[in-house]
């Protein structure tokens, strides 16, 4: 296996090109897809969008109010763990394998890379979120055939509810980016982003309940349960998949799904915020 | 040009680095030398801006590291065969190291060519051997054409086919005016290709020479070596003589403070047969063993020293 000793292309000392953002985000982007996880990931989360929207869509058609674009987002309620899988492992796998010592030596300034990051986890998000909300209509189909009836997607509020599946799937993306790099171990990184994403809504909606104790929403309708619980970032996000103009949930005050992805957006930049001063201010070993 | 001034790493209570200066020059390859956890894995991490120095600076080119604005091409750096992620093939690896700094993928062909791996090219990482993960860590340090390389035990887990190749790669780097920081544990491999030797433990620097010099600072340097029928009356006359003999195997006898000539008569005045009469040649070996063994004493006295509770 012995080589030739050829070193050099250019003598030494030659002016080159040194670290762009540009090349940050081809070199992050090279990393993202040449793993076998994302594409793996994405599969997953496509095929579960679009079962769980068929399964769903099928057991509403027999109501006799059945509406097929009410059934769309409802593959998102399991689907959108893809997409903070997706993110964690970006954030944190460079730090579970020993990568970031090549990827922080390269860029020292460190904070690029999770720039970066955040670029080609959106990019990808995109993608991964367009093809899933695809899957959530594929999956609607069969019932409102079934029915006679036909989905139209520009229907009033429609759109607005497909673009919010989008923003939503992107935005768990970054925010599981965030958690991850910020955590930088894999496992813990997911256990955290699945009890803010999805338990402790639950333990909050439970707890609201007045009928094991909780405060029951009285005069302006608001209870503390309600509005920590609208404020949590799975739930804020869910907003964007309701029709504009639905009411929220009890005891919540109404953001609307333009507030709910505004509240997402905090928490993905507080967090990612914290990851990059983490970074800079940290030693990475 | 690497320099390290008056550098200090503390984690908490435990001192991994301690007030260590140091350079290392073009033209020239620098083997940093100490034994396990002495800090030479710090220093270097140190010095590539992973980790930030508790007190001192390190610096390549006259600046520190974070401040350099292509990395890549300033400085070559194998730090640890795991800093590549085991799902990701090495041509991939390098690629994206590349990209950051809009090396084009010749280049990466041409590192890949280099280090042997083509063959090996779009295997995942994770299923290379320690020797494979050498040389990709090897290829990833040449990918920007770099001034300066610090390989942190590069010969580690290699054949002796590759040992032979990175002993000829480090001297060709050298040779081409660069700077080349390898640190080792095996000593007799820096004597081969090293010029200079820091050799630090516990953090502290405790010899900054060429290799020449340390060899001629070791235990056995200049000694001579005696072998004869009856060492008793040789012994007898040596010790008359004022030198310091320490007797050895059955029959072997090791004199400081006198020459062969001055052995040789003095076997001759008692009549004893000489079977054997040899100066004995230092080895870097050696005395990077009386050097660390130094260290040892010396941090024995400072923690009797000490006030009760240090972390030891």
């Amino acid at each position: 296996m012995s080589a030739a000793v050829v070193t050099g292309v250019r003598p030494v000392g030659t002016p080159r090109r040194g670290v762009t953002a540009g090349g940050v985000v081809a070199a992050e982007w090279t990393k993202l897809t040449s793993l076998r996880s994302p594409w793996w990931t994405a599969v997953v989360t496509v095929l579960v969008a679009g079962v769980i929207t068929w399964l769903s869509a099928n057991a509403s058609s027999v109501d006799p109010g059945f509406v097929p674009a009410d059934s769309i987002s409802t593959g998102l309620l399991l689907a959108q763990l893809g997409p903070l899988v997706l993110g964690v492992l970006v954030g944190a796998g460079e730090f579970r394998t020993g990568g970031f010592r090549s990827t922080f030596t390269v860029v020292p300034r460190r904070w690029p890379v999770l720039a970066a990051q955040a670029v080609v986890t959106a990019a990808f998000g995109l993608g991964l979120a367009v093809v899933t909300v695809a899957a959530c209509v594929a999956g609607v189909l069969p019932a409102a055939a079934s029915r006679g009836m036909t989905l139209d997607l520009a229907a009033d509020g429609t759109p607005g509810v497909l673009v919010g599946m989008v923003l939503l799937l992107v935005g768990l993306a970054l925010l599981g980016l965030a958690v991850g790099a910020l955590l930088r171990r894999t496992v813990p990184a997911l256990v955290t982003a699945i009890v803010l994403v999805f338990l402790l809504p639950v333990v909050l909606m439970l707890a609201s309940d007045p009928l094991i104790g909780g405060a029951a929403s009285e005069g302006s309708g608001l209870t503390v349960t309600g509005t920590v619980g609208v404020l949590l970032p799975g739930t804020a996000g869910q907003l964007m998949t309701l029709p504009a103009g639905s009411t929220g949930m009890d005891g919540a005050p109404a953001l609307g799904p333009v507030g709910g992805g505004l509240v997402l957006a905090a928490w993905v930049l507080v967090l990612l915020g914290l990851a990059a001063v983490r970074l800079r201010t940290r030693d990475v070993t | 040009m690497i320099e390290v001034e008056a550098l200090t790493k503390r984690y908490g209570r435990t001192t991994a680095v301690d007030g260590l200066t140091f350079a290392a020059r073009p033209g020239t390859v620098t083997g940093f030398l100490g034994p396990n956890g002495a800090g030479k894995s710090t220093t270097m991490r140190v010095v590539v801006g992973l980790e930030r120095p508790t007190s001192g600076r390190a610096t390549v080119d006259g600046l520190p590291y974070a401040e350099l604005a292509a990395p890549l091409h300033a400085v070559g750096v194998m730090l640890d065969a795991r800093s590549v992620h085991p799902g990701r093939s090495a041509y991939r690896h390098l690629r994206a190291l590349a990209q950051t700094h809009g090396i084009g993928r010749a280049r990466v062909r041409e590192v890949l060519e280099l280090t042997g791996l083509e063959s090996a090219a779009g295997r995942r990482a994770g299923t290379f051997s320690l020797g494979m993960g050498q040389r990709l860590g090897i290829a990833g340090a040449l990918l920007g054409d770099p001034g300066t390389l610090i390989l942190d035990e590069p010969v580690n887990g290699l054949d002796p086919d590759g040992v032979l190749w990175i002993r000829r790669l480090v001297r060709e780097l050298a040779a081409e005016g660069r700077t080349v920081l390898l640190s080792s544990h095996l000593m007799h491999e820096l004597a081969l290709c090293a010029d200079r030797v820091v050799i630090i433990g516990r953090g502290r620097l405790l010899a900054d020479a060429s290799v020449a010099e340390i060899v001629a600072r070791s235990e056995r340097a200049g000694t001579v070596r005696v072998r004869t029928s009856e060492p008793e009356p040789l012994l007898r006359a040596l010790l008359e003589r004022g030198a310091h003999v320490t007797p050895q195997e059955p029959g072997v006898l090791q004199v400081r403070g006198a020459t062969v000539g001055d052995v040789g008569a003095a076997a001759r005045r008692c009549g004893v047969t000489v079977l054997e009469l040899s100066t004995e040649a230092g080895s870097l070996e050696d005395a990077y063993l009386r050097l660390t063994a130094d260290a040892v004493e010396y941090r024995t006295s400072d923690a009797a020293g000490a006030p009760a509770g240090g972390a030891r």
